[in-house]
């Protein structure tokens, strides 16, 4: 059995292989499955039985409009594009001086952003709160967008500081060469050399916003600006005492699909993007 | 302008913004909860008292937040070798191991990574259902009477109801970064240990292994390090606490001290507390993992 070459027999690597990919994918199909049913079949049928035809689609336009999940959807767009605008903004230009000048306060300021990454969110969510409180950002997307930034700026910085590093300085010379000034080299030339870190960056922080709770759920309590993973925690509570089950597993299967899409697509950037945060 | 004063000019301008940026809404926040864990307050009044200590001493002789530091090491513990475990066979098995169809495990195997855990843990929540979920109906195939197994209600099971998600939702993340490292190991040292007629399982541990276990380290601490900051998220999803405070992790219970019952003085004590531990722990780990790393010139 034990082959010389194969110490684990390639039967039993399959099998594991297969069981995951079960593990994984089945409920994501029960998902789908069950956003089509109606309560009957929910409490006769077995979970694995398909949908009765005709199948449930209502369950979709329930929650879209019964439950607003249209509004959640376009608070998270809004809320993931404008973090991310932001994030890389700040992190970009913080992220090209410290990788790529030297002055004193340099390493004691690049330790600062790293460190804050080992330290636990919720210890500032408290006092978060109180400040956004403070500032009229409680129930507003604009609070949502500062805390995010804010959440995955030294992230950013610490990805593209490593990046620029890597960029040759004989381009940068040449910009200096031709006239331009530090702000025009950064933005026509530094910056589009960036691209690929840029792009990992934007990637791994839109995925982090996208799919926060915790905040979103501490920052509002208007349905009108909730996101989509705390309008769906809401709207599972609700519809638990309710008895929704079909349209709480349509809301879920609305919530799964956009993001699998855009992971399909863009699969090989998200690879990269966790390589490159783990590389030091 | 001299370019001296230029030079400094852009440094400032372009470092400033995000720097007071990161003070006022990161840096500020995390010093205010150390300063709120000295103070007792509700959070609903002006009225805030200096207590010292007071906060931290209640919170050793509570006896929720023993719990709940138990669950959050039970989480760590459980996360750590079961991910690692699962991710390293993954990992070997779609790069070292040769197994067709790899590009497709792989992509199958990172889908929970980027799926919310709210989604994630309302969707477990109805899997474990008594009633409605599979896990129950699938077991009753192979039993006489239906399967009526409280996974998320009883307390002796809760633990590892919420653990399995976990670990379901962590893998492809940890596999995507042990394959990198497996494939940064070059192709010569393979070639050279099949030549000296190493077996497949000798390649494993003395070649691979030692290879890539920076990466396992590094997983390993980055995997305490964000259970113990973020694991409440599927805690608070999936339990809320419950039953009877049985499920509960130090950030579940901030969040339901703070927010749910106004303890902010107290809510902010366990937040030092999540802070102190994961130093703690992340520091111990990394001494614990110490090895010799071999360095590929």
């Amino acid at each position: 059995m034990f082959s010389k070459q194969h110490p684990i027999p390639r039967v039993i690597i399959y099998f594991i292989l297969l069981l995951w990919t079960a593990a994984v994918v089945y409920p994501l199909i029960w998902t789908g499955l069950s956003s089509l049913k109606n309560n009957q079949q929910f409490m006769l049928d077995k979970p694995w039985s398909l949908p009765n035809l005709p199948l449930l689609w209502t369950n979709y336009s329930y929650v879209w409009t019964k439950y607003g999940f249209g509004t959640f959807f376009k608070n998270s767009i809004i809320v993931t594009a404008a973090s991310i605008v932001i994030s890389i903004f700040l992190a970009s230009t913080s992220a090209y001086i410290l990788g790529r000048f030297t002055f004193k306060l340099n390493k004691p300021l690049y330790n600062l952003y790293l460190s804050s990454m080992m330290i636990p969110m919720i210890l500032g969510l408290i006092p978060l709160f109180f400040l956004l409180n403070d500032l009229g950002l409680i129930n507003s997307l604009t609070g949502l967008i500062i805390a995010y930034s804010a959440n995955v700026l030294p992230f950013g910085i610490f990805i593209l500081v490593s990046f620029f590093k890597t960029l040759p300085k004989e381009l940068e010379e040449a910009a200096y060469m031709d006239g331009a000034g530090y702000t025009r080299t950064f933005f026509s030339v530094m910056l589009p050399l960036a691209k690929s870190g840029l792009v990992s960056v934007a990637i791994m922080n839109g995925l982090t916003v996208w799919n926060e709770y915790i905040m979103g759920t501490v920052f509002t309590n208007k349905a009108a600006m909730y996101t989509l993973p705390v309008g769906m925690a809401v709207m599972q509570t609700e519809m638990q005492y309710r008895t929704e089950w079909g349209p709480l597993f349509a809301g879920l299967f609305l919530s799964i699909i956009p993001i699998l899409i855009l992971y399909i697509i863009f699969q090989r950037q998200i690879a990269e993007g966790v390589v490159a945060g783990a590389i030091k | 302008m001299s370019p001296r004063l230029k030079r400094t000019g852009f440094i400032a301008l372009f470092s400033l913004p995000t720097f007071l940026f990161f003070c006022f809404f990161t840096l500020y926040p995390i010093l205010k909860g150390v300063q709120y864990s000295f103070y007792d307050w509700s959070g609903r009044s002006q009225k805030m008292d200096f207590i010292g200590f007071d906060n931290f001493k209640e919170l050793l002789s509570d006896p929720i937040i023993w719990t709940a530091i138990g669950n959050d090491y039970f989480l760590v513990v459980g996360k750590v070798i079961g991910i690692m475990l699962l991710a390293t066979f993954f990992a070997l098995s779609v790069t070292r191991l040769k197994v067709k169809g790899k590009s497709i495990f792989r992509a199958i195997f990172f889908i929970p990574n980027v799926i919310s855990v709210v989604v994630i843990g309302v969707l477990f929540r109805y899997i474990y259902n008594p009633n409605l979920g599979f896990i129950n109906s699938f077991l009753s195939l192979f039993t006489e009477n239906p399967v009526q197994i409280q996974w998320l209600g009883s307390e002796k099971l809760a633990m590892w109801s919420l653990l399995w998600p976990s670990i379901w939702a962590g893998i492809g993340f940890y596999m995507i970064l042990l394959i990198a490292a497996i494939l940064s190991i070059p192709a010569e040292l393979y070639e050279a240990a099949e030549l000296d007629g190493a077996t497949q399982n000798q390649q494993f541990w003395k070649l691979s292994l030692p290879l890539i276990w920076e990466q396992i380290k590094v997983s390993a601490l980055h995997i305490t390090m964000t259970t113990l900051n973020g694991s409440f998220i599927i805690v608070w999803i999936m339990t809320e606490g419950g039953p009877d405070n049985s499920t509960q992790v130090m950030g579940s219970y901030l969040y339901q001290m703070g927010f749910r019952q106004f303890h902010m003085g107290y809510a902010a004590a366990i937040g030092v507390l999540i802070l102190i531990l994961s130093l703690i722990t992340t520091m111990a780990l990394q001494k614990l993992l110490h090895r010799n790393t071999i360095e590929l010139a």
